[in-house]
């Protein structure tokens, strides 16, 4: 579905990622995980279309596309969607008609007519169902006044909503409770076929006993430094990340 | 000619009492405002003054279809055509004629030129304990060959208990330029409740002064919405004065200039009385070459205890040659009062943009949609369906984009 090679991009001079290369399938979960600052939400944001950051070298395909030619609401059009770690505050634009407009821009790009409004409201109330979310929710202004939790339940809301290709989940768990974690991330494996990938990343192994991954990389200084199964996360959650790096500052000294 | 002349000669003609004569040699000993006055500093009238206006000019009659047109296709009309009552509806306890003379205490020129010239207008008087539902709508239609000065000047007086709507539409169908000062005085007696809705979107050849008085009385709450979407020059003189207590002031405005339009907002509010309150909120949005200015004045006089009183000015610049000057004064001569401000000038918010593109919002669109978010919390105030309609829609035409806001 996606596949990354070389990809070296940055803010200004300073070169964040420094050739990241990774292959993800359709009906995989990939986990993305690494120390603070390794690069792993500049990597998100350079795959939704992030224009603060500019591509120096490398390559994205996205199912055949070449993903860096894109706008980011092209990209969300054929099927990218990043659930942000600190989701915006809009005053102004209530949920229910920030999901139907972005439910409608796309069918536009699609050339479809703009979504019957009682297939929208019904297509909410299942997908509210599904998180657990109350039904005032959708009047109250898109993030506005938010607590943590809530943020991140709109964030998979958008997802359920939008049904993305290719979801990139980043850091979704951090600001959670256990219970929210769990609604959260059983919404998240309800959204997941076989047709559909996913990419969490994380600091943690916590979220990955509720979204299982079968593959778990661990990002340093720009850098997929170790690949492998999900007895990785494990394995970092009891000895820290310090073992791979040092081994890997070493290489690239 | 320049227009103070042009306005000579038509006064030599109209052959003023001695009491007009006297408020108009005091309007031509000093002319038109100039940007050396404070209140006019970032306002000039130089330009257009000089243009070769000629005054009270006749005009042709207008159309149904204009009307259709410039209309919000509310129930009760008063129509005027080049400032001749040609139409009004009928309604229980309320009374409409065309204009009859009336003091007002403003000292500024423009207000006096109005008072010592002006035979155009409205007089509408609400009997006490008399409900209107339905908004009245006000058309004011011009249409000159040549450029044209006009002025109108009209009269409410809300009875006790009273509560009306008016949303008011000033519309020039020709291509010359149209010049009017339009002067408005609103009593409002105990415990009446009025809203007044301005619809400033008048064509590219238009030049606008508009003053409005409103004088509360106790237990009255008064709304006034500003919406400026056209016209090439406007300048508003928006004046509260309460002179009871327990009073409710609210004005709610929202400006969205490109290409040289001009828009001025100066606001006054004046609390006399105790246990009153006062709410403004202005939002503008500049595009192209606009340029707009905000007055806010907030007085609290020594005896107006327990005042709460707020006032915000937000404006977006969203182009590199839009400028606003922003301009908000308190005045406070009482000590146990609650008054606050804010202004804020600034651009959107790029996170929230990317935000809205990730999720597949183009970029237009969604720059359209903040922008109106933007404005939403001054829209929303708005009470009347097809005023709140209609500013939606002339913002997504403003911002190019096929959108219905209906949020």
């Amino acid at each position: 579905m996606i596949s990354i090679k070389n990809l070296k991009a940055g803010i200004e001079d300073n070169l964040i990622l420094k050739g990241i290369n990774l292959e993800v399938k359709a009906g995989e979960v990939h986990a993305i995980m690494g120390p603070n600052g390794s690069g792993k939400s500049t990597l998100a944001c350079v795959i939704a279309g992030k224009e603060d950051y500019q591509v120096q070298e490398g390559t994205i395909d996205f199912e055949g596309e070449d993903l860096l030619e894109l706008s980011p609401e092209e990209r969300a059009h054929i099927g990218v969607f990043l659930s942000f770690q600190y989701p915006v505050e809009i005053p102004g634009i209530s949920v229910s008609n920030f999901i139907k407009t972005s439910i409608n821009e796309r069918r536009k790009a699609k050339e479809l007519d703009p979504i019957p409004a009682p297939e929208l409201l019904k297509m909410m109330r299942e997908k509210m169902e599904l998180l657990n979310i109350k039904k005032g929710y959708l009047s109250r202004n898109m993030n506005e006044g938010f607590s943590g939790g809530e943020k991140k339940r709109n964030e998979i809301f958008q997802m359920a909503m939008l049904e993305p290709k290719l979801a990139i989940l980043d850091e979704t768990d951090s600001g959670l409770d256990i219970d929210t974690l769990r609604i959260v991330a059983n919404g998240v494996n309800k959204i997941k076929t076989k047709d559909n990938a996913i990419i969490v990343i994380t600091h943690y192994q916590r979220l990955l006993d509720y979204i299982v991954p079968d593959f778990v990389h661990v990002l340093h200084n720009g850098r997929i430094i170790k690949s492998g199964s999900k007895e990785l996360a494990h394995e970092l959650e009891e000895k820290g990340y310090d073992w791979i790096t040092k081994e890997a500052d070493k290489k690239w000294a | 000619m320049g227009l103070i002349e042009n306005i000579k000669s038509f006064s030599i003609i109209e052959n003023l009492s001695a009491e007009k004569n006297g408020l108009f040699q005091s309007f031509l000993a000093n002319g038109f405002p100039t940007i050396k006055q404070e209140d006019w500093k970032y306002t000039s009238l130089k330009k257009i003054v000089a243009n070769d206006f000629s005054v009270e000019g006749n005009g042709v009659t207008v159309s149904e279809e204009d009307i259709k047109k410039y209309s919000l296709g509310l129930q009760h009309k008063i129509v005027f055509c080049g400032g001749n009552l040609i139409s009004k509806p009928s309604i229980d306890g309320v009374s409409i004629s065309a204009f009859s003379e009336f003091e007002s205490q403003n000292k500024d020129a423009i207000s006096v030129l109005n008072s010592s010239l002006a035979k155009k207008g409205f007089t509408i008087k609400i009997a006490k304990n008399t409900v209107v539902e339905n908004p009245i709508e006000i058309l004011f239609f011009t249409s000159t060959k040549q450029d044209n000065f006009v002025q109108y000047r009209n009269n409410i007086d809300v009875g006790e208990n009273s509560q009306i709507k008016f949303v008011e539409r000033i519309q020039n169908l020709s291509d010359s330029k149209c010049f009017v000062n339009h002067f408005t005085q609103i009593n409002i007696g105990k415990n009446a409740k009025v809203e007044y809705n301005k619809i400033q979107d008048n064509n590219e050849n238009a030049i606008l002064i508009d003053n409005m008085n409103l004088y509360q009385q106790q237990d009255s709450s008064v709304i006034v919405n500003t919406l400026i979407f056209g016209g090439a020059f406007t300048r508003n003189n928006l004046n509260f004065e309460q002179n009871g207590s327990n009073c409710d002031s609210n004005m709610n405005g929202i400006s969205i200039l490109d290409n040289n339009q001009f828009a001025d907002n100066h606001t006054f509010m004046d609390h006399k009385q105790p246990h009153c309150r006062s709410n403004e909120m202005y939002k503008g949005i500049y595009l192209g070459d606009s340029k707009g200015v905000f007055n806010g004045k907030i007085m609290v006089r020594p005896d107006a205890q327990k005042i709460d009183a707020f006032q915000s000015n937000n404006n977006l610049l969203l182009s590199e040659n839009a400028t606003i000057d922003s301009k908000p004064q308190l005045e406070i001569y009482a000590d146990d009062v609650k008054c606050s401000h804010g202004c804020t000038i600034g651009q959107l918010d790029d996170d929230a943009l990317f935000y809205m593109r990730s999720r597949g919002i183009r970029e237009k669109e969604a720059k359209a949609v903040l922008t109106y978010a933007f404005a939403s919390e001054a829209v929303n105030n708005f009470t009347i369906a097809e005023v709140k309609k209609l500013a939606q829609k002339r913002i997504a035409e403003k911002l190019h984009v096929d959108l219905d806001f209906n949020l």
